[in-house]
């Protein structure tokens, strides 16, 4: 049995659900199953947000305790947490390099080396999806340069061979450049 | 590996209900936004163009709407959240009762773990109590299948039928294999006043009736379910969403056991349980939240002098929606294996609870409020608060919502407030709130001189289900005030904050004086609502002049947009990707080190407030 947890973590607004669509698309454009569970409703207004990305010989929506193979922050506080999902023996941890504060009276935040400390017990790689997006030509393509990056740690093996299938979920050209960009940010950095 | 091998589209649960409901040849569809039901309604206005699609003004409205057209012959389908059932059930019972002509299929949208709502009812409990078939899906594929035999059921015994989802189907996304449209079935003219009529002595012939239908349909769901078999000893029954759990479950841990997949909680289809159960010497029931089918198997097994080890909610929490890890541990005190739970790191960063939007106009409302309120000596109030994003005003810094119970709840809770502490209340209530519930109670304000401030709140919009159109932008709500005899009424714009002061305060002082209720308006339309119009136009921003900044946070503590930003020398900065120039801030900072860069574009104005 192949299955494939990635849990997609960050801030209402951010395109989480449309990252979670982007990346399933990819995957039944090579007829793979894929299932998302999404968030919707009154937390897309800057709350904490989760998707669960599943692919593969699955059939429910969510993912495990401590069965993801990747948590993916598009925040990096959310990160933290979303870590009732994430086990240091599975689980790849993958930041943007981008904190928010929470939009409330007197809010505490934690800054990136901060965060990193709390997750020492993990591998993570810290990526600079935001750069990669305002360069593509379009703040928004932060998660389509996520998902380059994650498609550049091979993080869909098994389940997706071809590149062009991330292509046509893409939709969006600047989404595209987002993330072939990535991959050569990607091979940089590893 | 799971291959797929027809073509397939990747669509929400409800989306595949909309596309179930559309191949069954809908030709009526009416709902009240509400999460997570919302798509279903929007995908039909968007793919359904030939038919007739509306959002009511509330869920009874819609049920009823589709009743009645129902009762016409045409198929017709009504939408909402679970909570909305609770605003059709007389209708609902009523229909019970008469039957219908054609076909009749309402969609409940249930919320385990309330994502977002107020309470996690289980509307399976209605078909109970109603005697009104319930069918439920496991994934976004059966979420379509079964729309279709809720049709066809409903068609066939001429009866309503409820279709239960809930959070976890109608916001998945999944692959669906979909059939073409099917015509749409309307209907003409059909007068039966003793089937629809319910005078005792009608209603009384409907019972008996009902109770036959209720029969057929005890015959008919035995043909919605299946049966997966394996150790007969072993029985599992998981109704909907449970089922999903239990199959990934027992395939991971290498377990055989007989499945039943249940897609009929209500009634639970008795002769195929029976036969499974029979042989059994263990089973188990998993199903989200309420004991629904657990109580009728209970029921079944002791007709039947079955006496077999049975458990339910003994080993799955009747509290919030199932988990992989729930019925791991479920199904490892069936077989007696131990699970070890993995284990996990936990930390808590400070909260992130959603927040009003940068140019949200009910931010700009809470200050005012409380200054206008502070300028009448009228701090001291019960803030009764309603369903909508500006329920977010219980948060700091605005500690506006002292109650918010369910829709209309804000107009009805100040009568009681006041008759029992003689305390003059605020009510608060959107636009789209005002019309679903909101009428009834404000008639009665007036009808009893309730001397109570009633906000409304009108940005045009039924913005937290995702920005459905509102009846206030057809109907004045300043009118319907005056039409149902308030005597004060006075509209203001929120981010004109010296003026809404002044209102506000008028009004506390009017209402003081004359011990008669006062209906205030804060117009102005939704940021998001606003943006979509504005699409693609350059925006203005704002910006803060850093000699003038004196660090004193008001701007980012006590007004809290989002795109305002506290540096590190405490001095405000504004997140450009986040700012769209709105200018609320600028009337906020008492050092004017706000100001506003750029020209509003055309159209601004009228956006924002026509």
């Amino acid at each position: 049995m192949v299955k494939l947890n990635i849990l997609l973590a960050g801030v209402g607004g951010q395109g989480i659900v449309t990252m979670g669509r982007m990346i399933a698309e990819a995957a039944i454009n090579e007829g793979v199953k894929a299932l998302i569970a999404e968030t919707h409703g009154l937390s897309q207004r800057n709350g904490a947000v989760n998707v669960h990305v599943r692919m593969g010989d699955v059939y429910a929506p969510l993912i495990e305790k401590g069965s993801a193979d990747y948590l993916v922050a598009l925040e990096a506080t959310e990160a933290l947490r979303n870590l009732y999902y994430a086990n240091p023996q599975r689980t790849i941890i993958v930041l943007n390099n981008y904190t928010l504060r929470p939009a409330l009276s007197k809010a505490k935040e934690m800054n990136m080396s901060e965060i990193l400390e709390k997750l020492s017990a993990f591998r993570v790689y810290v990526f600079n999806a935001n750069d990669i997006a305002i360069k593509a030509g379009n703040p928004k393509a932060s998660n389509a340069a996520l998902i380059g990056f994650l498609w550049s740690i091979g993080a869909f093996k098994d389940l997706i061979e071809h590149e062009e299938s991330f292509y046509k979920a893409l939709r969006l050209e600047s989404n595209i450049k987002a993330f072939k960009m990535a991959l050569e940010e990607a091979k940089q950095l590893l | 590996m799971l291959t797929l091998t027809k073509l397939r589209y990747l669509l929400l649960g409800n989306e595949a209900i909309a596309f179930g409901a559309l191949s069954s040849g809908v030709y009526v569809a009416a709902g009240y936004p509400g999460t997570p039901s919302s798509d279903i309604i929007e995908t039909l206005m968007k793919y359904g163009k030939d038919r007739y699609v509306e959002w009511s003004t509330n869920e009874k409205v819609a049920f009823e709407t589709a009743l009645g057209a129902a009762m016409m012959g045409a198929r017709a389908m009504a939408t909402m959240k679970h909570v909305g059932v609770n605003v059709i059930a007389d209708a609902l019972m009523s229909s019970s009762y008469s039957g219908v002509e054609g076909a009749l299929v309402i969609v409940s949208a249930d919320d385990p773990s309330m994502w977002s709502s107020q309470s996690e009812q289980d509307n399976r409990y209605y078909g109970l109590m109603a005697l009104i078939p319930v069918l439920e899906p496991y994934d976004p594929q059966s979420a379509y299948d079964l729309t279709i035999k809720a049709f066809e059921l409903s068609d066939s015994i001429k009866h309503p039928v409820m279709l239960r989802t809930t959070t976890r189907i109608s916001h998945s996304r999944g692959p669906v294999e979909l059939l073409p449209p099917k015509e749409p079935v309307n209907g003409k003219l059909i007068k039966n006043p003793q089937k629809y009529v319910l005078v005792p002595e009608n209603a009384r012939r409907n019972r008996v009736e009902q109770l036959k239908r209720w029969e057929r349909i005890q015959e008919e769901v035995e043909k919605l379910n299946a049966v997966e078999e394996g150790d007969d000893k072993v029985v599992i029954l998981a109704s909907g969403l449970a089922y999903a759990y239990v199959k990934e479950i027992i395939e991971d841990m290498n377990l055989n056991p007989t499945v039943v997949r249940i897609s009929t909680p209500v009634p639970i289809p008795k002769k195929t349980i029976l036969n499974v159960v029979s042989n059994a010497n263990k089973v188990l029931i998993v199903e989200e939240l309420e004991p629904v089918v657990e109580m009728q198997v209970k029921e079944l097994l002791y007709d039947n002098n079955i006496h077999v080890e049975l458990h339910g909610k003994d080993y799955v929490s009747r509290i919030g929606e199932l988990t992989l890890e729930r019925v791991r541990s479920a199904v490892g005190k069936l077989y007696d294996i131990p699970i070890t739970e993995p284990q996990v790191i936990s930390v808590n960063p400070s909260p992130r609870p959603p927040a009003l939007c940068a140019g949200c106009p009910h931010r700009s409302s809470f200050i005012d409020l409380k200054r206008g309120l502070a300028l009448a000596s009228l701090s001291n109030t019960f803030f009764s608060g309603d369903i909508g994003c500006y329920t977010l005003g219980v948060l700091p810094p605005f500690n506006e919502q002292d109650s918010a119970l369910e829709m209309g709840s804000s107009l009805g809770v100040i009568n009681g407030v006041y008759r029992a502490t003689g305390q003059i209340p605020v009510a608060i209530i959107g636009d789209s709130t005002f019309f679903h519930a909101g009428l009834p109670a404000l008639a009665n304000a007036v009808y009893h001189n309730l001397p109570a401030i009633i906000l409304v709140l009108d940005n045009r919009s039924t913005a937290m289900t995702g920005q459905q159109p509102s009846p206030s932008k057809e109907i004045d709500i300043a009118k319907v005030a005056e039409g149902l005899g308030v005597e004060f009424v006075k509209t203001f714009d929120p981010f004109d904050m010296k003026n809404a002061i002044k209102i506000i305060s008028e009004a506390a002082n009017w209402v003081k004086q004359n011990k008669k209720p006062a209906v205030i308006i804060a117009k102005r339309a939704c940021a998001i609502d606003v943006l979509e119009t504005l699409k693609g136009k350059e925006l203005p921003v704002a910006e803060v002049d850093e000699n003038k900044c004196t660090g004193c946070s008001i701007c980012y503590d006590y007004f809290t947009c989002p795109a305002i930003i506290p540096l590190n020398n405490k001095k405000a900065k504004i997140d450009p990707l986040q700012c769209i120039g709105c200018g609320a801030c600028v009337s906020v900072c008492p050092y004017n080190a706000i100001s506003i860069k750029g020209k509003p574009p055309e159209g601004w104005e009228e956006a924002w407030l026509s």
